[in-house]
């Protein structure tokens, strides 16, 4: 009896094999219409000022709201220098952005993607009135008790639908780990010390680090992409942004040198839709990112000293890799998370000269 | 860019220099006094004409990497062939957007003390900053556009012979173009030609049309000076824009302004109409009241009117004729207006003689744009 019940415990354990401060990400309490609205929102273009971006363009739902490019696209005119993020469990983060420089809320994440001159560069007075020329949106805006379309009201609302993307389905949540990958967490709590940084359910602590991730060369190679950066090192405060040819990282938030191209630790939930990896997509493959920390992490004098060559042997590597894969679940490819309709349509607002605006 | 355009280059940065040099020249007696021949344009005294200036404003005022998006040059409202102006009712709009007014020419715009309809740019170099900069016009923002310039390697050498900077510096930009739409004058039409004494510069009807224009018709009462325009604010009772019943993006457009511009929330709930220089300071005086524009070179510039509601200069004539029109703006239209009492030929007399006023039209190709490229790390 005693036996059985050490038994099934011990079951129990390997087969979740979650530890103490790891598991399942509960879901956020979501308003559900308020989401629907901002699920709608996320898929209009009309939210970028010469309508040919919305969220979604950046954040696609088969990969797990990524691009699947190295460094993002970005607004007609400009391109990207970082990695598109993925916004499972966003609504949970404390900080965003890689360089965390926004430590306020969802609301405000919404307001400077939309605002942002190489994002989506829109003047969110002019969005306000679209969203106004659209029935759908008076109707769904009226529904969800925020009275007619207002900025202020869409971002309440993109908020909402960005909480509602959770996690689901990992091998790691449901017990069905493989073998490989049950022993690839043992060596991700010990040996290969992963959890020093990537810790909680969603497998970060959010915080910025320095591991020495290369930089990439093709920001500076391309004028679209290293004039966007200008853009942002100046408006950040980087002292000489004209001649510096490294991303600083969350060295703007504060300007210290000890926080020089320190990036925030990202979670690791649904890598296996995220690829390439890092804040500017240096690393293509989940191989190439445990060898990487297994060389110690990359070059830099400003390294955090815990990276250190980690000695794993090949089958180790394997094993990490497998359970960095079963931290991966369901696809966001699914209604709950895409708007389905090709309903975007603006409508005459019928005798005008009578109709209150 | 083919030789014999790059003659027609040279000969315009040649001609936009030399036009300082040439002096208004004297007025015949025997013309009416409120108006006169257009002398050089006003050079600012911190921003002097030079080739180089020129050249590369000329380049700028084509480039559309001083927008948003990349594809809204200046000349997208302002096109060389189209009267440099747009032709239509309203200006084209930044793409996903309509404009709400219509879109003025550039030739002569060097001597307006007020730009833009509601007069609230006070220099050429500040109103392509706001044209650039205004959501539904180029929607551009100031770092990300000054960004740019600094990775085309020949702007940045033509910037730093012209201003004596590293880097292009955006204000330094609008300057540049500033300098290039004031090479864009016209001294020299039919009635300038008159009014310096040339008697056979205007044929019969213009001569009775300008009679008209100083009596009877009572249009240079607003309409005097060199530019022909006393630079005043006014409602005339233009009929408000008819895109605003039918086009969901002007319906769009035209809440926007009402919001962005500022209005009280009864205004921006009502309002059918653009309020027009009340914007500037709120002062319901103002309502509906905008700048009287120059009628130089309107031959090539319809429609007309701050929204391009009057198709034709027949009309306009004939708007004027009928004591001008109706719009939400009742209380503030101009006493000014009245019924004319025109017949036919009076009407025709006053469109040969507005007619005068125009020479040959401007033209100009668009010139190769310098591109893009990596940008060097400095040496020091």
């Amino acid at each position: 009896m005693r036996l059985t019940a050490s038994i099934a415990a011990l079951l129990l354990a390997t087969t979740a094999a979650w530890s103490a401060d790891q598991g399942p990400v509960t879901p956020m309490e979501v308003n559900p219409e308020l989401a629907e609205l901002g699920k709608r929102l996320f898929y209009d273009t009309r939210l970028s000022g010469d309508t040919n971006l919305s969220c979604s363009s950046c954040h696609q739902p088969d990969l797990a709201f990524t691009d699947g490019e190295a460094l993002s696209t970005a607004y007609s005119g400009s391109e990207g220098f970082r990695n598109t993020p993925t916004l499972a469990n966003v609504g949970q983060r404390s900080a965003w952005m890689h360089d965390g420089r926004l430590g306020t809320n969802l609301n405000d994440v919404s307001r400077e993607m939309i605002t942002e001159d190489y994002i989506m560069n829109m003047d969110m007075r002019m969005m306000q009135e679209r969203l106004k020329q659209d029935p759908v949106y008076v109707k769904m805006f009226k529904a969800t008790g925020k009275g007619e379309p207002s900025n202020g009201g869409a971002r309440s609302a993109l908020q909402e639908f960005l909480k509602s993307i959770a996690s689901s389905g990992a091998p790691f949540d449901t017990g069905e780990m493989s073998e490989a990958a049950k022993r690839g967490y043992v060596n991700f709590k010990g040996k290969a010390g992963c959890t020093a940084c990537h810790s909680g359910d969603r497998f970060t602590n959010d915080l910025p680090y320095n591991i020495g991730v290369p930089n990439n060369p093709d920001i500076w190679s391309d004028p679209l992409r290293h004039q966007t950066f200008v853009g942002y090192a100046k408006f950040m405060g980087v002292e000489n942004y004209m001649n510096v040819r490294e991303d600083l990282g969350a060295y703007v938030r504060n300007h210290k040198a000890e926080t020089k191209r320190t990036f925030m630790t990202p979670t690791l939930r649904e890598l296996t839709y995220t690829a390439p990896y890092m804040h500017n997509g240096m690393l293509a493959t989940l191989e190439d990112v445990i060898e990487f920390y297994n060389q110690g992490g990359g070059d830099d004098p400003n390294k955090d000293p815990r990276l250190k060559p980690l000695g794993l042997t090949r089958g180790e590597k394997a094993d990490l890799v497998e359970f960095l894969k079963a931290l991966s679940g369901n696809s966001y490819n699914q209604p709950a998370y895409v708007w389905e309709q090709d309903d975007y349509e603006y409508e005459v607002v019928p005798d005008w000269k009578n109709a209150t605006n | 860019m083919s030789k014999a355009m790059k003659k027609t280059v040279s000969a315009w940065a040649l001609a936009g220099a030399s036009v300082l040099a040439i002096a208004t020249g004297a007025i015949a007696a025997d013309r009416p006094a409120e108006l006169a021949p257009l002398g050089d344009p006003p050079i600012p005294a911190d921003n002097p004409q030079t080739p180089e200036k020129i050249e590369l404003g000329k380049l700028l005022f084509f480039d559309p990497r001083l927008s948003g998006n990349g594809s809204m040059p200046c000349s997208a409202c302002h096109l060389p062939d189209a009267g440099w102006d747009f032709p239509d009712k309203i200006s084209l709009g930044y793409p996903g957007t309509v404009h709400w007014r219509n879109s003025q020419t550039i030739v002569n715009s060097a001597y307006y003390g007020n730009l833009f309809w509601a007069g609230s740019s006070k220099s050429l170099e500040a109103q392509a900053k706001s044209a650039a900069k205004g959501a539904v016009a180029g929607n551009g923002e100031d770092d990300m556009m000054e960004a740019r310039l600094a990775f085309i390697p020949e702007y940045r050498e033509r910037f730093k012979d012209v201003f004596g900077t590293e880097y292009p510096r955006l204000g330094h930009a609008w300057m540049a173009i500033a300098a290039f739409e004031r090479t864009l004058v016209q001294t020299d039409t039919p009635f300038d030609n008159y009014m310096r004494g040339d008697d056979t510069a205007l044929d019969d009807a213009q001569k009775r049309g300008l009679e008209l224009f100083t009596g009877k018709a009572g249009c240079s009462q607003c309409h005097n000076g060199a530019l022909l325009t006393n630079e005043k604010y006014y409602n005339l009772g233009v009929p408000p824009y008819d895109g605003w019943e039918t086009d969901e993006l002007a319906q769009i457009t035209f809440r926007y302004e009402l919001y962005a511009k500022g209005s009280t929330e009864e205004m921006y709930r009502s309002y059918k109409d653009d309020p027009g220089v009340y914007f500037r300071a709120k002062d319901k005086e103002h309502l509906g009241k905008f700048r009287v524009p120059s009628l130089r070179y309107t031959k090539y510039t319809a429609p007309y009117m701050h929204n391009g509601m009057i198709a034709t200069l027949e009309d306009v004539v004939e708007f004027y004729n009928q004591g001008g029109g109706e719009n939400q703006f009742a209380k503030t239209k101009s006493e000014l207006i009245k019924p004319l009492g025109l017949n036919d030929q009076e009407k025709a007399d006053l469109v040969a003689f507005l007619e005068s006023l125009s020479g040959e039209r401007i033209v100009m190709e668009e010139p190769e744009l310098p591109e893009y490229d990596v940008l060097p790390t400095a040496s020091n």
